[in-house]
């Protein structure tokens, strides 16, 4: 076996050695036979002539010799590169648009592919990955949500399905003791978090079941990046002190190296999540991650936690009313991927698109080259070539053309990959995606394909026709019939593609326009916000964070060029902060029904004029509104038109999260809607004033006379004379406001640039093909000139014919996006993938450019003089 | 007058050249002569399909080649048997005896009439 392939590949690598000494010792064995003859007497031209005779043919047994080495299959095909790669080099225009064309649409494949194979495909990168789940509330196929405290020692005190549970609670906090106070996000998680993730510390000890008592001492992990930057290194990490909020944590360990991310929750510090006595059933804000016990299915655990729902139910009725919410277990995996699974499938399916298009773009080029190689290859056929070898020879020659690409597409595909990074910074898992192996293989998979696909035509029309008669027909001015059939229907399927990438493009295109000008409810420009959170430490009850409140509002409008300024628990357009479920007195929910939720903000007056959001109707909030008054609440428009159609909402009445002992809440005013929950969200929106709630986090919105930049460091500076030791930053809200525009922004960019290659690519391939058949038809254009064709009549007549292919292509693509197009839906804004506008002016502007793709062969079939295009030949 | 020759039967060839190697390295021609001496020129076998024969072998390991100087100062390409084209010659000459012992024993039987 060894020596078997020693040999072999002896007589591969040098192989004119090897010829040579075959040579020698036949030469050899020649002489000693002639030797012998004339040792026994024979004259020596017969000598010579015995002695050929008595070894047989030579040129025979070489060959034989040859097939014994076992390397001629290698050894045609490596001839045939080399050919290949002569023939292509005899052409380097049509080999550096091939390999350009391909190279970048196998480069963006392999990147989506890559990023698709990480996100959508791949495994989690924890111990036996099928077996982790997240726990959620549920109350419908369609509204799930987080765990409460109630929930999560539940679970943790009478599950028998899971080896371990845990929960997590992603926050920012301020940190002090590792370098500048800054704010920073903090996942505050329970010991059963990392055991059910199989997490393991690089130095120190995880978080454990001993730290989770309220009193005990609170404890923090550290990513390994963290101790490496701001702690001195792992080793000097452990046992030191940071401040979180006010409050001192000891570091007990470090996480492996380049864990940053656990169950899609992304922090550097692992505070302890210490969970006192509930009083009630919510607030639910926590992640609930378990690990299935071998053996047990999904739907165990599901009934198990089902049960787990129907016995706690009794104890907190009082203030929860949701008798049919389940705790409900789902695939870790599937709610991590959530709703980037359907704007990778579009991407992906672009890409796949743009790929296509390439391909029949290649295709185009290699037929017309074959056509023009029509002479050669039937030279080739008449010396005793088989078809099969012909058609091997045209395989290899695209084979070679598509694998350097994908080679060239694979360093394209890395540079891609840095892109995603940018294009799509909130992807789940993103900085796992690597390009490695997989991505070889993906780019390589991708080369082969497209190198079959690409020759697929030029060997149907190399096996399937009389090379004699290809040949006679390629010297008639048309051209073979056949090619020009091929060539035709590949440039129209370039078209056909084009259409979903162009529509796609365009309709993403539309509803970023009309996002743009959807009216966020507030006025952005001259205002901005910044984020304020008080620590327990140093604003230990509620006087001293309403007196800071108090004086921050009032140190804001003593700052010059201050027009405005309040405070505000949700930023809008995207942060709705916190939820309340309530119930009407007027309207109540049947008994045991799901109460209705809406997006509810701890406001001070100040607020509204900052943002410039106009109160409509009743009252704004007063002074009187305070602590030990009767709770008030102001509601948006909408909320109002959506609970009190008919009446008047004024005066209305409602039970506050589900909170049945407490005093009822009144409706005293109605305000303009304000998005919360992004810009295609609707305005619906419920009002407290700050006092009666007493937040400890909440941002402050400034108005300015002048332009808010300028603004932002002088009430910065006024802040942090209150406080110098609070973490803090503005931004003002038209940065916000793009930010909330920045993913749509990201989609459309990237679509069109597919849209565009494609469009680019097809309008290539038709400028090709028109310019190839006018180059043909030269002689042909010039007889009918000589008969009296007017110039214009012989543009037309080319436009007309390149125009027809393009039309049939445009034909085809429209019908695929009607039979398919609710794929889109999803990303779309006030528009439907239907929107005739939108079809009409992508099929418009396709036209134009193949008509422009046209014009121009047109145009030089127009200027041949008849006398020089028949004197020609 | 010598008995016509007849043909080689498939596979012997390698049989003879490995039998032939067994003595002591030869080159190409002198396991030609060899062969043609030790079957007292029975067999008819065309010098120049030695070649792709001994090609085979190479591949297989069984012998294994270099160049050398002959007697008379000639450079010639020597090819010698391998361990492995050692157990290889008893295994065939094992097979080929068997075989040969039941064909001759079957040719040996007297048909009777019935």
């Amino acid at each position: 076996m060894i020596a078997d392939l020693l040999t072999r590949l002896r007589v591969l690598m040098s192989r004119r050695r090897w010829q040579q000494e075959l040579d020698d010792e036949i030469r050899f064995h020649l002489e000693q036979e002639e030797a012998a003859r004339l040792r026994a007497g024979a004259d020596p031209s017969t000598a010579r002539r015995e002695a050929r005779l008595a070894f047989g043919g030579v040129d025979r047994y070489q060959e034989e010799t040859l097939d014994a080495s076992g390397v001629r299959p290698l050894s045609d095909l490596a001839g045939d590169i080399r050919f290949a790669l002569r023939a292509l080099r005899l052409n380097p225009g049509f080999a550096a648009t091939a390999v350009l064309v391909l190279s970048l649409a196998i480069g963006a494949a392999t990147a989506v592919f890559s990023v698709v194979q990480h996100v959508l495909l791949a495994e989690l990168p924890y111990p036996n990955p099928s077996r982790l789940v997240r726990v959620y509330q549920q109350d419908s196929p369609s509204n799930i949500w987080s765990l409460s405290v109630v929930d999560v020692q539940a679970i943790l005190e009478q599950q028998k399905t899971l080896d371990a549970f845990g929960a997590v609670r992603w926050s920012a906090a301020a940190l002090a003791g590792a370098g500048r106070p800054e704010q920073i996000p903090v996942a505050r998680a329970t010991s059963g978090f990392f055991r059910a993730l199989g997490q393991t510390v690089a130095t120190g000890r995880l978080i454990e079941t001993g730290d989770e008592p309220v009193g005990t001492p609170p404890v923090a992990l550290v990513s390994s990046a963290f101790a490496a930057e701001r702690l001195g290194g792992a080793r000097a990490a452990v046992g030191r002190s940071i401040t979180l909020d006010g409050v001192s944590h000891t570091i007990v360990g470090v996480l492996s190296a380049g864990v940053e991310e656990l169950a899609g929750v992304r922090a550097a510090v692992w505070p302890v999540l210490q969970m006192g006595t509930p009083d009630r059933r919510g607030p639910f804000g926590l992640r609930g991650v378990g690990r299935l016990r071998p053996g047990i299915s999904l739907e165990d655990a599901a009934r198990d936690l089902a049960g787990i729902s129907q016995r706690i139910y009794p104890i907190w009725e009082a203030g929860f009313k949701n008798r049919v919410a389940r705790l409900t277990p789902y695939p870790l995996r599937d709610t991590m991927v959530g709703s980037a699974r359907h704007q990778l499938q579009l991407f992906a399916g672009a890409v796949v698109l743009v790929l296509l298009v390439a391909i029949a773009n290649v295709a185009t080029l290699l037929l017309v080259r074959l056509s023009a190689r029509a002479h050669e290859l039937s030279v080739r056929a008449t010396l005793g070539a088989s078809r099969a070898r012909l058609a091997r020879l045209v395989l290899t020659e695209s084979l070679v053309l598509t694998v350097a690409s994908a080679g060239i597409g694979l360093g394209l595909a890395g540079l891609g990959l840095e892109l995603v990074g940018l294009i799509a910074p909130n992807l789940p898992r993103a900085r796992e995606i690597t390009l490695g192996g997989q991505g070889i293989l993906i780019a390589l998979g991708l080369g082969f394909i497209s190198g079959v696909l690409v020759s697929l035509s030029p060997i149907a029309a190399v096996l399937g026709r009389n090379l004699a008669a290809m040949r006679a027909e390629a010297r008639r001015s048309g051209g073979a019939r056949w090619a020009n059939v091929v060539r035709g229907a590949l440039v129209a399927t370039e078209f056909a593609l084009a259409v979903p990438l162009l529509l796609a493009a365009a309709l993403l295109g539309n509803s970023l326009l009309r996002l743009q000008r959807v009216n966020p409810g507030y006025e952005a420009g001259s205002n901005f916000a910044v984020w304020l959170s008080l620590p327990e430490t140093r604003y230990p009850d509620s006087t001293a964070v309403e007196t800071f409140w108090e004086r921050a509002v009032q140190r804001a409008l003593e700052t010059p060029g201050v027009v405005a300024a309040g405070l505000a628990t949700s930023p809008p357009p995207d942060n709705q902060g916190d939820v309340n479920n309530f119930n009407l007195v007027a309207h109540p929910v049947p008994e045991g029904g799901a109460e209705p939720v809406s997006p509810w903000s701890f406001v001070t007056p100040g607020f509204f004029s900052a943002l410039k959001i106009p109160l409509l109707d009743g009252r704004m909030f007063t002074d009187a509104d305070s602590s030990g008054a009767p709770p008030v609440v102001l509601v948006s428009r909408s909320w109002a038109e959506h609970y009190f159609p008919e009446e008047n909402v004024i005066g209305q009445q409602l039970v506050e999260g589900g909170c049945y002992q407490c005093p009822l809440t009144t409706v005293v005013g109605v305000v303009g809607d304000v998005k919360y929950q992004g810009l295609t969200g609707n305005g619906e929106g419920v009002y407290a004033p700050l006092p009666q709630q007493g937040p400890r986090t909440a941002a402050l919105f400034v108005r300015t006379q002048t332009a808010p930049e300028s603004s932002i460091q002088p009430v910065l500076d006024q802040l942090r004379r209150l406080d110098p030791e609070l973490p803090l930053s503005g931004v003002t809200m038209t940065e916000q406001l793009r930010r909330a525009l920045a993913d749509p922004s990201r989609w459309t960019a990237v679509l069109s640039g597919f849209a565009a290659a494609a469009l680019s690519l097809a309008a290539m391939g038709i400028f090709g093909l028109m310019s190839y058949v006018v180059r043909r038809q030269r002689r042909e254009i010039g007889v009918r000139m000589a008969l009296g064709a007017e110039p214009l009549d012989v543009m037309r007549m080319v436009v007309i014919r390149g125009m027809r292919c393009v039309g049939v292509g445009t034909g085809v693509g429209l019908g695929l996006v009607m039979l398919e197009g609710r794929w889109l839906a999803s990303l779309l804004y006030g528009v439907t993938p239907h929107d005739p506008t939108t079809i009409v002016a992508v099929t418009g502007l396709l036209l134009m450019a193949a008509l422009l793709a046209c014009l121009l062969p047109g145009i030089r079939a127009a200027r041949i003089r008849p006398s020089e295009a028949i004197a020609e030949d | 007058m010598a008995a016509e020759p007849v043909d080689l039967l498939p596979g012997t060839l390698e049989l003879l050249v490995l039998k032939a190697l067994s003595l002591q390295p030869m080159h190409g021609w002198g396991i030609g002569q060899r062969i043609d001496q030790l079957s007292r020129d029975v067999f008819k076998v065309q010098q120049g399909s030695l070649y792709p024969a001994l090609q085979r072998m190479l591949r297989k390991g069984w012998i294994r080649s270099e160049w050398r100087t002959t007697d008379n100062g000639r450079r010639a390409r020597y090819y010698a048997l391998t361990p492995k084209g050692q157990r290889q010659l008893q295994a065939e000459t094992e097979v080929w005896q068997r075989t040969a012992a039941a064909v001759n024993s079957i040719l040996r039987v007297r048909m009777v009439e019935p």
